[in-house]
C-alpha cells in the first residue's frame, strides 16, 4: 500500500518535473513560433511572390548565399587550425589570444564595420614599412586590380569577422571534448604531430566543423552592421538580404522588409537542416 | 581517400566555385536598367574612361532617387551606382574613404556638417518637406492639435533629437514657444528614425508621431495631419557634390538631372515633396552672364573654372554696362548680369528683381609712371593743356560715377574743358595713356591693376559718390537660375576673392536685397540714359 502512494507521488513529482521543464522549455519555441506567424499573418502570398520577382531581391539573395557560404568556409579553414591550437598547447600569450579572438563578438557591429573601413582608408598602421602614407585600399585598387572595400569581398570580409570569431569558439569547446590520448597513442607509433592531426584529430571533429560552419553561416546570414558601413549598400553590388530588409524598412515598405525577412528564415531552415543532415551522416 | 580529405577537397571547390561566380557577376553587374551601351555616350561633359558616378544616399530618398537613376540611364546611357545607408553612417563613410562623387542625406543639416568638414564642395536645393504628425488614417483619436499630443489615452514617438533632424527643427520650435519639455515627457519612445515613427504608428505600437510629410507616402493606411505649432518647421533636403570626387563634371551632370524641374523634380513632387523653382534640363547647359568690363580680369578665371569643373557652357558678354542694359531692354536677357555699379541694376529691376552687392571699387586719377604733370587732386585735372580721358556717361557706369563726382567737386564745367576722350570702358583710356595720347584719365583702380608698372594712381579724396557698388543678379526667367547661383558661388570663393582684391577691388559681400527701381533726381539730371549702341 505504501509502495503504491510512493510510486503514485512519484509520478505526480515526474508531472511537475515535465510541466516545468517543458513549460520553460516551451515558452522559448512558442515566442519563436508567435513571431514567424506574425510575420506571415501581417504579408501575403502575393507580396511574398512580388518581393522575390524583384530583380534586385534576387541578386541580393545569390550574394548572400555566395557570400554566407564563402564566409563559412574559411571560418571553418581557420577556426580549426586555431581552435586546436588554443586547445591542445600552452604557450606564452595563449589567454591574450583567446581574448582577442572574441572581440568580434563582443564589439558592437557598427564598431566594427568602421574599424575595417579605416583599416583600409586611413594609412596602414607600420605604414613605414610599405612607403609613406600607404593606403591598403589604394594598393588593392590601384595595383592588384582587386577592390576589397565597396565590393563584394568586403561583404565576404565584414560576414568572416564575426563569423570566424564563433567558429573558433565552436572548434575550440569541440577539441577540448576529444581526449588527445588517442593522437598522444598516435605519436608514441611514430605519427607525426601533423599526422595525428589530419589522421586522427580532424576525423572525430568532424562533426564540431559541421557544428561551426552552421554556426558561421547563420552568422554571416544576419550579419549587417559592418556590411552597411564597410562595403555600402549597392543594389546588385553589395546588398545583402539583411540590408535589403534595412533599405525596405526605411523608405516603409514594410511588406517587402517582412517578405525578404520570411525568405531569410527559409534559407536559414533550408541550409541547417541540410548541414545537419550532412552532420549526421558523417556521424553515421 | 579519407572523408576528412574528400570534405577538404570539397570545400576548396565551393569557394573557388563561388567566387569565381562572384567575380563574373561584379563583371557584368546585370543591372536590367543600366545595361544601355546602345545609348548614345554623352557629350563634352564626360570624358572617356570615366567611372560610373557613385551617390551616396539617405535611405529615405530611396524610392525617389531609383526612379530618377533609372531614367537618367535610360536617356543618357550614363551609370549611376547608388549606395543607400543612413545619412550619419554614409557621411562617416565618406570622410574615412573619401569614396563617393555625390552625397544626399536626408536633410540639409548633415550636409551642414560635411561643409564644415571640407568632405563637400557644392550644395544643389533640392526639395522641401513639412513637419506634421501621423496618425491612422480617418484620425481615430481626433489629434489635432500640440496639445493632444499630451493627453493620456494618446501614446505619441519621436525620432531622437539628436541624430534625426525632424526632431532637432520641432525642438527648435517648441522650446521657443515654451512646450518642448511637456511634449518630451508625452513622448513613450524615440526611435532612431523618422521612418521608424511612422512605422510605429502603422503597426499600432504608437498613435502618432512628429514626421516629414513624404515620409508617409509609402503608408498607405497612416494620414498626415499638420499643425499650426509646427508650421514654420521646413526642412530642406539637398545634394551635396563631394570634395574628393575626381569626375566633378560626370557627378554635376546627374545633381543637374535630380534638379532639373522636369525631370528629377518631377519625381519629388510626385513623391509628396514640395520642389522649388529648379533648372530646365539640359545635357550641356549654357548660361549667359552680362558684366561690365572691368570685372573680367576678376571674373575670368572663375569663369573658366567653373565651366571644367560642371562640364557647361558660360556664354559671356562684357561691356560697358550702359550697353550691357541697352542690349536687355531690347529683349537680350542673359542668365545673370554683374554690373559695374547698383545704378546699371536698378534699371532693369522688372528682370532682376533683388540684387546682392558683392564689391566696391573706387575711382581713381591714372597718370603715367612718375606722375610728370603733378596730378595730386581733381583740380589740377584743370591745368590748362592737360588732356584728360574719362568714361563716357551713357555708355558705362564710370563715366556716370565720374559725372557725378565732378558735380560733387564743384567744378564739373572746368573739369570737362580738358576732356580730350569719353569712352566705354576703363581700359580703353589706359590703353590711351599708354600710348601717350593722354595725360591723364579718370577711371577705377582696377583698371590700372594690370598696368601698375606703366601708371600710378592718385586718390580723390572728400567725395564718397566716386566708389562703385557691383551688384550680381540672377533673371527671374532664368532658365537656369540653380546654375546661375553656383557660378555666383564660384565667384564668391576665397581664391576668387584673392582675385578680385589683386585687381583693385574691394570684397564686400552683402546679403540677397530687393532690387530697387532707379529714381531719378533733380541732382542727377546727367544720369545715364540707356544707348542703343551696339
Amino acid at each position: 500500500m505504501k509502495t503504491l502512494r510512493q510510486s503514485h507521488t512519484r509520478k505526480w513529482r515526474d508531472g511537475i518535473f515535465f510541466l516545468v521543464m517543458g513549460g520553460l522549455s516551451s515558452s522559448f519555441i512558442v515566442l519563436i513560433i508567435l513571431l514567424l506567424i506574425a510575420d506571415i499573418t501581417f504579408t501575403s502570398f502575393t507580396e511574398f511572390r512580388n518581393a522575390l520577382a524583384k530583380p534586385e531581391i534576387q541578386a541580393a539573395f545569390k550574394l548572400t548565399m555566395a557570400s554566407c557560404t564563402v564566409a563559412a568556409i574559411m571560418s571553418v579553414w581557420v577556426a580549426t587550425p586555431l581552435g586546436y591550437i588554443l586547445s591542445r598547447y600552452r604557450f606564452i600569450g595563449h589567454r591574450l589570444i583567446d581574448t582577442i579572438v572574441d572581440i568580434p563578438i563582443v564589439l558592437p557591429p557598427l564598431v566594427l564595420g568602421l574599424s575595417l573601413l579605416i583599416l583600409f582608408h586611413q594609412p596602414f598602421p607600420f605604414s613605414k614599412w610599405f612607403g609613406e602614407g600607404f593606403i591598403l585600399d589604394e594598393f588593392l585598387r590601384q595595383t592588384l586590380r582587386f577592390p576589397v572595400s565597396f565590393s563584394w569581398p568586403a561583404v565576404i570580409l565584414a560576414q568572416f569577422t564575426v563569423s570566424c570569431a564563433f567558429a573558433v569558439r565552436t572548434m575550440r569547446v569541440t577539441f577540448d571534448q576529444i581526449n588527445p590520448r588517442a593522437e598522444d597513442v598516435a605519436r608514441t607509433l611514430g605519427c607525426s604531430r601533423a599526422g595525428a592531426f589530419l589522421r586522427i584529430a580532424l576525423p572525430q571533429a568532424m562533426r564540431g566543423m559541421i557544428t561551426a560552419g552552421t554556426i558561421a553561416w547563420a552568422r554571416a546570414l544576419g550579419e549587417f552592421g559592418p556590411i552597411l558601413v564597410f562595403a555600402g549598400s549597392t543594389r546588385f553590388r553589395t546588398e545583402v538580404l539583411s540590408t535589403t530588409v534595412f533599405l525596405e524598412l526605411s523608405v516603409g515598405q514594410l511588406d517587402a522588409a517582412v517578405a525578404v525577412s520570411l525568405l531569410m528564415v527559409a534559407m536559414a531552415v533550408v541550409v541547417l537542416v541540410v548541414l545537419r543532415a550532412i552532420g549526421a551522416g558523417l556521424n553515421g | 581517400m579519407s572523408k576528412t580529405v574528400l570534405f577538404m577537397i570539397g570545400s576548396i571547390i565551393l569557394v573557388a566555385g563561388m567566387v569565381y561566380w562572384l567575380f563574373n557577376n561584379e563583371r557584368s553587374v546585370g543591372r536590367p536598367t543600366a545595361s544601355n551601351d546602345s545609348k548614345p555616350n554623352p557629350t563634352e561633359g564626360t570624358k572617356s574612361g570615366e567611372s560610373e558616378v557613385i551617390l551616396l544616399c539617405a535611405a529615405s530618398n530611396q524610392s525617389v532617387i531609383e526612379q530618377i537613376r533609372k531614367q537618367y540611364e535610360d536617356e543618357t546611357g550614363r551609370k549611376i551606382s547608388v549606395q543607400y545607408g543612413n545619412s550619419q553612417s554614409l557621411l562617416a563613410q565618406l570622410e574615412i574613404s573619401k569614396r563617393g562623387d555625390l552625397y544626399l542625406p536626408a536633410d540639409e543639416s548633415f550636409l551642414d556638417n560635411a561643409k564644415e568638414k571640407k568632405l563637400v564642395e557644392e550644395v544643389i536645393p533640392i526639395a522641401t518637406m513639412p513637419i506634421g504628425l501621423v496618425v491612422k488614417k480617418g484620425n481615430p483619436k481626433q489629434i489635432k492639435t500640440l496639445a493632444d499630443l499630451k493627453r493620456n489615452d494618446v501614446r505619441l514617438v519621436q525620432a531622437d533629437p539628436e541624430a534625426a533632424a525632424v526632431t532637432k527643427v520641432a525642438r527648435r520650435i517648441l522650446e521657443k514657444s515654451g512646450e518642448w519639455e511637456a511634449i518630451k515627457e508625452a513622448t513613450k519612445a524615440f526611435r532612431s528614425t523618422v521612418t521608424e515613427v511612422a512605422t510605429d504608428v502603422e503597426i499600432g505600437a504608437a498613435d502618432v508621431g512628429i514626421v516629414y510629410s513624404p515620409v508617409l507616402v509609402p503608408f498607405t493606411n497612416l494620414e498626415f495631419v499638420p499643425i499650426a505649432e509646427l508650421e514654420e518647421g521646413i526642412s530642406q533636403v539637398s545634394l551635396g557634390i563631394t570634395a574628393s570626387t575626381n569626375q566633378p563634371s560626370a557627378a554635376l551632370h546627374f545633381a543637374r538631372y535630380i534638379a532639373a524641374n522636369d525631370r528629377g523634380l518631377k519625381t519629388y513632387q510626385q513623391q509628396g515633396f514640395t520642389v522649388g523653382m529648379g533648372d530646365t534640363w539640359a545635357d550641356v547647359p549654357e548660361l549667359t552672364i552680362y558684366a561690365g568690363s572691368m570685372l573680367r580680369p576678376a571674373i575670368e578665371e572663375s569663369i573658366v573654372d567653373f565651366e571644367a569643373r560642371e562640364g557647361v557652357k558660360v556664354s559671356r558678354s562684357y561691356n560697358g554696362c550702359g550697353i550691357l542694359v541697352a542690349q536687355m531692354k531690347a529683349g537680350q536677357i542673359p542668365d545673370a548680369y554683374f554690373a559695374c555699379d547698383m545704378e546699371f541694376m536698378s534699371q532693369v529691376t522688372d528682370i532682376f528683381p533683388e540684387a546682392t552687392e558683392v564689391s566696391q571699387n573706387e575711382l581713381v586719377i591714372l597718370v603715367p609712371k612718375g606722375n610728370p604733370n603733378k596730378v595730386a587732386s581733381l583740380r589740377d585735372l584743370t591745368k590748362p593743356g592737360l588732356r584728360v580721358g574719362i568714361g563716357h556717361e551713357k555708355q558705362c557706369a564710370m563715366g556716370w560715377i565720374t559725372q557725378n563726382t565732378f558735380r560733387e567737386s564743384g567744378m564739373q564745367q572746368e573739369l570737362m574743358s580738358n576732356v580730350a576722350v569719353q569712352l566705354p570702358t576703363g581700359d580703353l583710356l589706359v590703353n590711351e595713356l599708354r600710348i601717350g595720347s593722354l595725360d591723364a584719365a579718370v577711371a577705377y583702380l582696377s583698371n590700372a591693376a594690370g598696368a601698375a608698372e606703366f601708371l600710378d594712381a592718385v586718390e580723390i579724396q572728400g567725395i564718397p559718390c566716386s566708389t562703385a557698388i557691383q551688384p550680381w543678379s540672377v533673371a527671374k526667367n532664368s532658365k537656369y537660375p540653380l546654375l546661375a547661383d553656383r557660378l555666383f558661388q564660384k565667384i564668391c570663393s576665397a581664391e576668387s576673392q584673392e582675385v578680385f582684391v589683386s585687381e583693385g577691388f574691394q570684397w564686400q559681400l552683402g546679403s540677397k536685397q530687393v532690387n530697387v527701381p532707379k529714381t531719378t533726381t533733380t541732382q542727377e539730371t546727367t544720369a545715364p540714359a540707356v544707348s542703343d549702341k551696339e
